[in-house]
């Protein structure tokens, strides 16, 4: 073969190969345990099926939602998973492409209130964490069983906080802003709340595995955290149980959002369709304990006991307004962090 | 090709690394750092003072570098005095060891010393059972787990800047000191310390501003409630994406730098003309 024509075949293979190069999407996911649940039960059974690459960035979603804002003008995520109610924001600023019915039919097996602001662009939300009290059940003297008795001197030293720029670090302030008497127009009370459990003795993380070293080896008793994370430090070794607090019951939406201005609008829809599955959304329950929000989801016995299941039990859970929060949030990540300096 | 033109094309490649790399984002910061809304404007350096919260992170940054550099200033000199002083197999084997903590992943590394300063960690557990600490004692989410991070891996700039300038430094003048009737401290302290300042410069240079510019090990070690300021820094790029007042805070740390280096560069240079 000649030369022009090793390359002319070279090229012509090229452009069969240039269909496949587009056969990827980029997606946020939390990391940790998150992220090894989210690869078993979603990314690894897409890959299969479809063959597209999955780019995967690991972020928590006020760091996704600000990366989404700074990228406006040329996105580089096709799904974006948010926790903490960013959708709703992201929706109004025109960030987000609503989900179809068309190319997601899982959407008509969702309870209503997962797929709420879908025709708005907010995604539907996949799954669904409750924030209540983490609390080590060899260590603890009394069982907790409401939020005011993070405040209880004997838990002073045992304490971890969370920082705010983790989702359930925000939603764990806010309750304790509300048992302090505070709203979300005034966080101080909350702020001075967690400023004295500070210095009696807590100590503050920001990340989830941080809260996991913490049980593990600093001899933590109680934590406000989420229901998923309890099951992950169970699963560990740790004698670690979930109790909702009596004073109420935050739950987390975590939302699969399609992002706008992207090309492969199918595929990420295929993507976010696997996650709307019942399989998904029954082995995500399984590994994290996640309520799920297909109505056809089938859990086993033993993971529905774990588990706030069902349209009846869902109903009861609160949800602090994510717009509220997600326009205040900057003035709140400062008041914070001149709250807990030492 | 004349010399001249030579010596600039020979330059050119990484005269435009310097500039496009470097020289412009600079000079993009030092703009955003003065934009408002409304055109330039100095709103990000009055939020930086208007209370003590960012001054104290100013601070904190510069005197823990400071101790750090300090303390690599103290164990750093005899270290490359003895390595200087060694035969070359040993020089060899010591320089290994100093390096040795750089080669492993810095959150590794840190993950270590979480693991070490911890409440149930080696020394909080010692110091417990010998009685000298309460029950939730830990090291960890101090300055003095970020001093001791810092200095492991700051370490090796000093002895190296140091085993440089000393190791070239004549024997014989130790030993005419020694025989005039110095005793062994007199002759470091007034033969050898006076040579080796070119390298306690430099290497205090390095470690100081290295300190003052890490976020990596001084976040994971000191926790969300010590601060520094690239920490903060990187907080307002990433989380709340506020880059004008991120540019402000980049810019007063530059110059809060600049003021401790400057002098600092005066007084060395001074015996050396």
């Amino acid at each position: 073969m000649t030369a022009t024509a090793r390359i002319a075949a070279t090229a012509a293979l090229c452009a069969f190969a240039a269909p496949a190069l587009a056969q990827e999407i980029t997606i946020n996911s939390f990391g940790g345990a998150y992220e090894e649940a989210h690869r078993k039960c979603v990314i690894e059974p897409f890959k299969t099926e479809t063959g597209a690459k999955v780019n995967i960035v690991t972020a928590y979603s006020a760091d996704a939602f600000a990366q989404l804002r700074a990228q406006k003008n040329a996105p580089q995520f096709d799904v974006i998973h948010f926790s903490g109610g960013q959708e709703i924001v992201a929706a109004a600023e025109g960030l987000l492409a609503p989900v179809t019915p068309a190319l997601v039919p899982a959407l008509a097996d969702l309870y209503d209130f997962a797929k709420a602001g879908v025709a708005r662009g907010e995604g539907p939300a996949y799954q669904i964490t409750a924030i209540g009290l983490v609390y080590a059940a060899d260590k603890v003297p009394g069982a907790p069983t409401r939020w005011a008795d993070l405040l209880k001197p004997e838990f002073a030293d045992h304490l971890v906080l969370t920082n705010i720029t983790n989702g359930y670090g925000m939603v764990g302030l806010l309750m304790l802003n509300q048992i302090a008497g505070g709203t979300t127009d005034n966080i101080q009370p909350g702020l001075d709340s967690v400023r004295k459990l500070l210095d009696a003795g807590a100590v503050m993380v920001s990340t989830s595995p941080e809260i996991q070293a913490e049980f593990a080896q600093n001899d933590a008793w109680i934590a406000p955290y989420a229901s998923d994370y309890a099951y992950t430090l169970k699963k560990a070794g740790l004698n670690v149980k979930f109790v909702q607090g009596a004073e109420g019951t935050p739950a987390s939406f975590i939302t699969a959002n399609l992002v706008a201005g992207r090309s492969n609008v199918e595929l990420a829809s295929k993507f976010i369709g696997k996650e709307l599955s019942p399989e998904a959304q029954a082995c995500f329950s399984d590994a994290l304990r996640y309520t799920p929000t297909n109505a056809k989801t089938v859990l086993t016995k033993e993971v529905a006991a774990d588990v706030v299941y069902g349209a009846d039990a869902t109903k009861g859970l609160m949800r602090f307004d994510p717009r509220v929060i997600e326009a205040k949030r900057s003035t709140w990540t400062e008041a914070f962090a001149k709250a807990i300096s030492r | 090709m004349t010399d001249r033109r030579e010596t600039w094309l020979l330059l050119s490649p990484g005269l435009v690394l310097l500039v496009v790399a470097f020289l412009l984002p600079i000079a993009r910061m030092l703009v955003l750092s003065v934009q408002g809304p409304d055109g330039t404007t100095l709103v990000h350096f009055n939020r930086f003072f208007q209370d003590a919260y960012y001054p104290l992170v100013l601070w904190r940054t510069v005197y823990l570098s400071a101790i750090i550099t300090l303390i690599c200033m103290v164990i750093g000199f005899p270290l490359a005095y003895i390595m200087a002083r060694s035969t070359p197999r040993i020089r060899l084997w010591l320089v290994i060891m100093v390096i040795l903590p750089l080669m492993t992943s810095v959150v590794v590394r840190t993950f270590g010393w979480m693991v070490l300063l911890g409440r149930s960690g080696l020394i909080a557990s010692s110091l417990r059972d010998l009685g000298l600490a309460g029950r939730s004692f830990q090291l960890m989410q101090t300055e003095t787990a970020i001093t001791l991070g810092m200095v492991q891996v700051l370490l090796p700039f000093m002895v190296l800047s140091l085993l440089g300038v000393l190791v070239r430094l004549d024997p014989r003048l130790e030993e005419a000191a020694r025989t005039m009737g110095c005793s062994f401290l007199q002759t470091l302290r007034t033969v050898v310390l006076p040579l080796a300042a070119p390298g306690l410069l430099a290497g205090s240079i390095l470690v100081f501003t290295l300190s003052a510019s890490s976020f990596v090990t001084p976040s994971l070690l000191g926790g969300a409630r010590i601060e520094m300021l690239a920490g903060s820094i990187y907080k307002n790029v990433t989380q709340t994406l506020d880059w004008n007042f991120a540019a402000a805070q980049a810019v007063i740390l530059f110059a809060g730098i600049a003021a401790l280096l400057i002098p600092y560069l005066k007084l060395g240079a001074r015996p050396h003309g």
